[in-house]
């Protein structure tokens, strides 16, 4: 089989099964297993990129898969494995829960939009294409919306609407500038011009420049709406808090690298060109400020989810000054990193508040108390997401911090130490209160089993990557040197870390 | 002097201009779908004057999808929803109108300053209306509370940016192009959904009402 059919198979017949089956217990025994198997898939089509000699498979002119696209395709599909291997449970609780006649066609719609959302973030990582690449992206938003809108209420409606309205605004924007950079190939560079990411990068000395910066600015706008850079953040919040916890996770977890690989991808050809340096003080600035204005917002915070929804938009401020620092390494790493924790944090919260029922951070109270299990994982999960050792948030962090004071970017170092320590404030703060606050309490109600697997496995996975040498792996064997490496970094790309 | 294409684009974005004097929604989406058919007309006379054939396909598919489809499908939801004009506009329509002129002053400068696309003597005509219809759009978005008229600002602004790809090069390759009108469909019907769950929730489809999720 090729590599596309490998890709897809899984999702395009859970598809197929959410269609043709009506028997609940089957439909939601058949998802986790078909998502399950679609790991297994990708591994078996990724072997080539994922292997030591650096090949890339090129499927045709507009698809192709390296390295960096190979892991975050995987990544991509491990998330959707655990947030759809959650749902049923979820869902089971829900069903438990509710006081209405339980409408079984929604959650079929919900798989059914699930196994859609999951193929567009993979057409992300696959296209070579910004038109491609666009197309991708818009898909995303409107299979996702579907997933927000689940819980038919009057406030998931409203952040679906905005949602849908800010996310399409902000990428129509992309799409001009996407137009920019193929009109800036049109002047002498490319015969008639390309939109072709590898080619543009190869001919990025001869692009008009200024085409190109409005380009990179535009897209950057655009694809930076959706990775909810401050200050076009506003949907974020909304749309994680009101989504079902599986849904917010896959959004936190999945659908930001989405938007961050957009950008990256941009930020590729503008590093290579002329302006690259302007791009790289860019993505710096925007970084750093999205980091710093999401800390502060973490520190007044009414609701669990909208909480980490805040976390979600500092990790992308840290990306983003990843990728600013020019390093894919370092991007993989801590977008890996923050996936692993931040899902985890999104099943758990989703079920304290399926146990409490309440979002209210100010209700939930004494959780050590009355549900020790939960408390405890729901602390190791926010340890992970802020960044604590052992976890692998923290080596990921500390490596971009040592990486931007190795490229003379103190302001930017000492900026993010700051983000960082403030948002470790805020989450521990609320986390004390919710541990071991006294007040108004509710009462747990049913619980459905085995909901603590996949957070534990996840939780796990995120201490085996602060524990291991997936760092110096990934630094020292995968850090091929782009045009934008032998711009901007020093000689010796790789920062070691002994642990 | 102006080619019939440009004709075709200054029309559509004084259209676009128009759309913002009127409040009666109606009129909007009329005008909507005139100021598309003009855009599928500047193309079909691109497509004559630089002889590349895959356009005239372009122009059908606006044509028919952008220009026909999602009007008749919010036609249908206007006529459900009873709406008839948006009262809520934040700043009064004419005042709207000529600030939007000014913009469209502002596009000229904007767009003289960007070379001209290769082989081409100038485009600034074409792309200055491309840039103004994504200026009206914003504007639209804006200063309009219906969901419906979101939408339509929605509609004009990748219109304009459509016109903008047309003139500043010549044409974006075909199947992206198709790509994204079925992604703007896609969103329409999805958005259009919506709104009649809007409706039936709140009994109203005024977004500037929409304010409980807030910190």
């Amino acid at each position: 089989m090729d590599t596309l059919t490998l890709l897809l198979i899984s999702p395009v017949l859970s598809i197929l099964a959410v269609i043709l089956i009506r028997d609940k217990a089957l439909v939601r025994l058949l998802i986790p297993i078909l998502f399950w198997t679609n790991i297994a898939l990708s591994l078996l089509a990724l072997m080539p990129v994922l292997g030591n000699n650096g090949e890339s498979l090129v499927i045709n002119r507009d698809l192709s898969i390296e390295f960096l696209n190979g892991a975050f395709i995987l990544l991509t599909a491990f998330v959707s494995a655990c947030a759809l291997t959650q749902t049923p449970l979820f869902f089971k609780v829900e069903e438990a829960n509710s006081l209405s006649p339980y409408r079984f066609g929604e959650e079929r719609l919900y798989y059914a939009c699930a196994a859609l959302f999951h193929i567009s973030m993979t057409f992300v990582f696959l296209s070579d294409n910004l038109g491609f690449l666009w197309i991708s992206i818009e898909a995303t938003t409107l299979t996702s919306a579907t997933l927000i809108y689940f819980v038919r209420t009057k406030h998931a409606l409203e952040a679906t609407w905005k949602y849908l309205i800010v996310c399409s605004v902000g990428i129509a924007f992309a799409l001009l500038g996407s137009i920019l950079i193929f009109a800036s190939s049109q002047h002498g560079a490319v015969e008639g011009g390309s939109l072709t990411i590898s080619e543009l990068i190869a001919h990025a000395d001869a692009l008009d420049a200024r085409l190109l910066r409005l380009g990179f600015i535009c897209c950057l706008v655009g694809y930076g709406t959706k990775a909810g850079l401050f200050p076009l953040h506003n949907w974020l919040p909304d749309a994680h808090s009101e989504a079902p916890a599986p849904a917010s996770a896959m959004l936190s977890g999945a659908l930001l690298n989405c938007a961050l690989f957009a950008i990256w991808r941009v930020s590729q050809i503008a590093s290579a060109s002329q302006s690259g340096p302007s791009s790289q003080f860019l993505l710096l600035t925007v970084g750093t400020i999205t980091a710093v204005a999401a800390s502060f917002f973490l520190v007044h915070q009414h609701g669990l989810k909208r909480m980490w929804a805040y976390s979600s938009i500092e990790n992308s401020g840290i990306i983003l000054i990843a990728i600013g620092l020019g390093s894919g390494p370092l991007f993989l790493l801590h977008a890996i990193n923050h996936s692993l924790a931040k899902v985890a944090l999104f099943l758990v919260s989703g079920n304290i508040i399926q146990l409490t029922g309440t979002k209210k951070l100010s209700e939930i109270r004494g959780l050590l108390s009355t549900s020790p299990s939960w408390a405890v994982l729901l602390s190791a999960a926010a340890l992970a997401v802020t960044g604590s050792p052992p976890f692998g948030s923290f080596v990921s962090e500390l490596l971009i911090i040592m990486r931007a004071i190795e490229m003379k970017q103190f302001l930017v170092a000492a900026t993010l130490i700051v983000a960082i320590t403030l948002a470790f404030i805020a989450v521990g703060m609320q986390l004390f209160r919710i541990l071991f606050g006294t007040g108004k309490t509710v009462a747990p109600t049913t619980r459905s089993s085995g909901m603590d697997l996949v957070p534990k496995l996840l939780v796990a996975l995120s201490l085996i990557c602060g524990f291991t040498s997936l760092p110096n792996y990934l630094l020292e064997t995968k850090n091929t040197p782009t045009a934008h490496n032998e711009l901007n970094a020093p000689k010796d790309c790789s920062v070691s870390l002994s642990l | 002097m102006f080619s019939p294409m440009e004709w075709c684009l200054m029309a559509a974005a004084t259209m676009a201009i128009l759309m913002v004097g009127s409040l009666h929604v109606r009129v909007n989406l009329l005008c909507y779908s005139i100021l598309t058919l003009l855009i599928a007309a500047g193309t079909a006379c691109s497509a004559m004057a630089s002889n590349e054939p895959h356009l005239f396909l372009l122009a059908a598919a606006i044509a028919v999808f952008k220009a026909i489809l999602i009007t008749v499908f919010l036609f249908l939801i206007i006529d459900k929803l009873d709406l008839s004009s948006d009262n809520g506009a934040s700043i009064s329509a004419p005042l709207a109108m000529h600030c939007n002129i000014g913009l469209t002053a502002c596009s000229y400068f904007l767009v003289n300053d960007l070379p001209a696309p290769a082989g081409e003597v100038h485009a600034w005509v074409g792309s200055m209306a491309g840039l103004s219809m994504v200026m009206t759009g914003v504007v639209l978005m804006l200063i309009r509370k219906l969901a419906i008229s979101q939408i339509i600002g929605f509609l004009i602004l990748e219109n304009g940016i459509y016109t903008f790809a047309l003139t500043q090069t010549r044409g974006m390759p075909l199947i992206i192009e198709m790509g994204v009108v079925l992604d703007l469909l896609v969103g329409v019907m999805v958005s259009g959904l919506l709104m009649f769950k809007i409706q039936s929730s709140f009994e109203h489809i005024d977004i500037s009402k929409l304010t409980d999720l807030r910190d």
